[in-house]
């Protein structure tokens, strides 16, 4: 490993690291009725990254020969120009970890047979819970990750990182007319992930959201007040603000809160953090994919814009520490600043008072996407059910609508935060440029005006 | 040993393998790519990327069961053990007995397809070429943040065998340039927006026509161009969508017509066949044998021949997307698994041309986020874009949101343009809308 380093540094970069992965994924389906595909993925390789600067020059290898790994070191070596000395990198010194997702019962050692029964369950318990349903697909993914990481600040570690995904949906038939719906969990965990009661929540949560659209309709467009359900309501921070935090648009400056850090951008008694020390959740990290141990990071708290969220190319530029957010999809991608399980700690305030404040506006409860965009400001979710408010009660069912705000100005107008703290453990995937597992979490909160499209 | 003889050698292998080990059939899919890519922000270089890799996909048929497997570790011992693995696993499965090979009748069985350059672009040329388009703005406009321009390409050698005698191979090149530029706007908003090229050939993205520098210009135009945006009254106004977003429109369609959504009943263009569901204005072709086009291509996945037809004629849809799985399943004809290259013709004029024809509208440059509910068509986008005063495009808008059902938009189809790009597989021209529904103030 230190040759490769060497290698590396070979042309005057400041820093290198390798990144070494073997990962095996599963899934089988059910569809029809029948457990009738099942696929597996092996893949490995090493990712080796040159820094220089805030440059960086990156090259992978699927081969194990020494004589090809030495060549992507070569190559990425290239982002440094060969005219300052290269750096020696230091002894290795091995990162004592913490297990944020202990393997129970690994996958490895799990066969399709074990799995498929909870499969037909899912679907005999949909079947059997609504005369409606018409069809129904059903998708269990697991993969583990084993990776290996050396840098040339002597940093090396090893992580080994589980990922399980149960994913239903549903389609049901009533009058001629079809509504589709799904429902999902997702835990690093192993097989011991695989229990009768996520069997029955996850068909209960899927009928019930499939059903609760024959009777929704896209709601009247326009600025309303919001109200949004503790739990999935997760993804405003995800887009309002947990993507503009991300390091490396504030170092370019082409984020709208670039210029934020220790302003107050929201009111008192709000805080919110991204933190990958949750145990087992989707988004928790041992270490992230640049050996720097996994943690709990403050963006705002009290209100005040506290922490933006780096990788270490950030962390140097802003000479502060890296907060454990540089990730990557695979050893084909160079880590950059990526949330992990992102929400808003609890307030004061309960749900029902916060509908009942509301004289008119929307309340909102399952959501399938989001976006944003980082200079503009203006972010977006779709929401895939939901109530009208009026006059501070729950009235008519809402569906497909997408809502639309601008980050800091929406932050402004939170007026109330609940005490009803909940994390959502869907299998929510961050696409920036690479995909990433994350995860988020919320108190119902009142937004006292966003965009709502809708029917006029 | 070169690169098309190593991916047979493996193909082969773990074809026999896969019989050998007790599959009926099998079809083996191998991919290599080699891939260079570089960034330079503002006047530095800021990345460079070089990669091989190489992907093998093995599908297993067996006893009317099915499974699949993947590697990008190509030696024989790995190889082994996957199809051993897969095996096991399939043979618990239920039968399925709609999987099975692509019919002979349909196969692909012409020669190799090459849509390739012949020489490799050496690195100080697209260095050049990165400099060159990002001075063209860099300094010279002081709202300017940050200018960023991405080069990539690839070379990609395609193979896929299976067991009835499939062999079809593919070799491609392709050069991309794309340049985003931020700048201050009102208040802390720093808007940004992107231009882009590519293409099969390195002349698609100026080298050896030495006009790359107009990609950071183009984008820099844009993107000050949607500086102190307003928001207007929620109302139904005629709108134009550009011809770099408007296939956002036509994804619904193409996914409500694809043999997975129609199998599932998660389709709100199900049993819609030979119907009347856009507006006459609507004709669109898959043309995949249009050679050099960006989606040009001979053969799909599965390796089924692709030929030229006509999805929708004068609004009237006529085929659906079905590879050999799902067309069992519904027991049609299987025609191809998805669309290579979408061209709508027989429109004229652009966006500009369009808007001439308006008293008041909105002009859409950019959808943010939002979704179609596939069952129902019902859709809701956020957009962003300038307003339509007396035939001009005038003030930017965003933070608005135009909601409404997909065959109910189709239907509002007035006009098309001839303005498609041709650097995207689907070569949407800007389109214009009788009354569509619009959030704001």
């Amino acid at each position: 490993m230190r040759q490769l380093l060497e290698l590396a540094l070979g042309k005057g970069g400041d820093y290198a690291d390798l990144y070494f992965e073997q990962s095996l994924f599963h899934d089988i389906i059910l569809r029809d009725g029948k457990v009738n595909a099942a696929g597996t993925n092996s893949e490995g390789g090493l990712g080796i990254r040159v820094v220089k600067g805030q440059n960086t020059g990156y090259a992978y290898t699927e081969s194990s020969l020494a004589s090809d790994r030495e060549k992507a070191a070569k190559t990425a070596a290239f982002i440094a120009d060969g005219m300052s000395p290269a750096t020696a990198p230091v002894a290795l010194n091995t990162l004592k970890l913490p297990d944020r997702y202990t393997i129970l019962k690994p996958w490895d050692n799990i066969s399709p047979q074990e799995k498929m029964p909870y499969l037909y369950q899912l679907n005999d318990l949909i079947f059997s819970a609504d005369k409606r349903v018409k069809k129904v697909t059903a998708r269990l993914a697991d993969s583990t990750s084993r990776i290996e990481y050396y840098n040339s600040l002597g940093v090396h570690c090893t992580d080994t990182r589980p990922l399980a995904s149960l994913s239903v949906s549903c389609i049901m038939e009533e009058n001629g007319r079809r509504e589709t719906a799904s429902a999902s969990r997702s835990f690093r965990m192993g097989a011991e992930f695989l229990q009768p009661d996520l069997i029955r929540e996850l068909a209960e949560e899927v009928v019930a959201r499939t059903a609760f659209l024959f009777g929704a309709m896209q709601p009247q467009g326009g600025e309303i007040p919001v109200v949004m359900s503790s739990g999935s309501s997760g993804i405003f921070l995800h887009e309002a603000i947990g993507h503009a935090f991300e390091a490396d648009f504030i170092r370019k400056n082409t984020s709208i809160f670039s210029d934020k850090m220790g302003k107050r951008i929201c009111r008192t008694g709000i805080t919110i953090v991204d933190d990958g020390t949750i145990p087992g959740n989707r988004g928790a990290l041992n270490v992230d994919d640049e050996g720097v141990p996994g943690q709990k990071t403050y963006m705002v708290t009290d209100g005040i814009l506290t922490s933006f969220l780096h990788d270490r190319i950030s962390a140097s530029y802003f000479n502060v520490s890296p907060t454990g957010n540089g990730r990557r999809e695979s050893f084909r991608y160079m880590p950059q600043p990526r949330m992990r399980a992102t929400y808003m700690e609890n307030g004061t305030d309960s749900a029902e008072s916060l509908i009942a404040s509301v004289k008119k506006g929307l309340y909102v409860d399952s959501f399938s996407n989001g976006q944003v965009q980082i200079g503009a400001g203006d972010f977006t979710f779709f929401v895939k059910s939901g109530y009208l408010i009026e006059n501070g009660k729950l009235t008519q069912p809402v569906k497909d609508t997408n809502i639309i705000g601008n980050g800091p100005r929406a932050l402004g107008m939170i007026t109330g935060v609940g005490n009803d703290y909940r994390m959502d453990n869907g299998t929510w995937t961050c696409g920036k440029e690479q995909s990433c597992e994350v995860s988020c979490g919320m108190p119902s909160v009142l937004v006292s005006s966003l965009t709502v499209g809708g029917r006029l | 040993m070169n690169e098309k003889e190593r991916i047979e050698q493996t193909c082969v292998y773990a074809l026999e393998t896969a019989l050998k080990k007790g599959a009926d059939q099998a079809r083996v899919s191998a991919v290599r790519d080699v891939s260079d890519s570089l960034s330079v922000r503002n006047d530095s270089l800021e990345k460079i990327q070089f990669a091989v890799e190489s992907s093998l996909m093995i599908q297993l048929f067996t006893k009317g069961r099915y499974g699949s497997c993947s590697t990008n570790r190509t030696d024989p011992a790995e190889i082994d053990k996957l199809i051993e693995q897969t095996l096991a696993s399939v043979r618990l499965l239920a039968p399925d007995p709609c999987r099975m090979l692509v019919p002979a009748s349909l196969r692909y069985n012409g020669p190799p397809s090459r849509m390739a350059h012949d020489q490799e672009i050496d690195t100080n040329t697209k260095k050049s070429l990165l400099f060159d388009c990002t001075a063209a703005v860099y300094g010279k406009e002081p709202s300017l943040i940050s200018v960023t321009a991405d080069y990539v390409d690839y070379r990609r050698h395609i193979l896929i065998t299976d067991s009835s005698g499939l062999n079809c191979s593919s070799e491609e090149t392709w050069y991309s340039l794309s340049a985003e530029c931020a700048v201050k706007g009102g208040g802390d908003t720093r808007p940004s927006d992107w231009e882009y090229s590519a293409g099969f050939f390195p002349d698609a993205v100026g080298i050896g026509s030495g006009n790359s520098s107009d990609c950071a210009r183009r984008a820099l135009k844009r993107a000050l161009a949607k500086r102190n945006p307003c928001k207007v009254n929620s109302g139904k106004y005629p709108a134009i969508v550009e011809n770099r977003v408007a296939s956002t429109l036509l994804g619904p369609v193409i996914q409500a017509i694809s043999g997975s959504s129609l199998h599932q009943e998660d389709s709100f263009l199900l049993g819609m066949l030979g119907q009347i569901v856009a507006s006459q204005l609507l004709t669109l072709i898959d043309d995949p044998l249009s050679k050099g086009e960006p989606g040009y291509r001979l053969f799909d996945p599965e390796g089924m021949a692709t030929a030229r037809r006509t999805v929708i004629e004068k609004g009237r849809l006529n085929t659906y997307f079905l590879n050999t799985y799902y067309a069992n399943k519904l027991e049609m004809k299987p025609t191809i698994s998805s669309p290579s290259l979408l061209t709508l013709p027989g429109g004229k004029g652009n966006a500009v041309s369009l808007a001439g024809s308006l008293k008041n509208g909105i002009f859409v440059t950019g959808f943010n986020g939002g979704n179609c509910n596939p069952a129902t068509g019902d859709f809701s986008y956020g957009i962003e874009g300038f307003l339509v005063e007396n035939g001009q495009i005038t003030k930017p808008v965003n933070e608005m949101v135009m909601t409404g059902n997909m065959l109910d938009l189709w239907q509002k189809l007035l006009a098309t343009g001839d303005d498609a790009l041709k650097t995207t597989a689907w070569q949407i021209p800007s389109l214009l809308f009788d009354k569509l529904e619009f959030a704001g103030l």
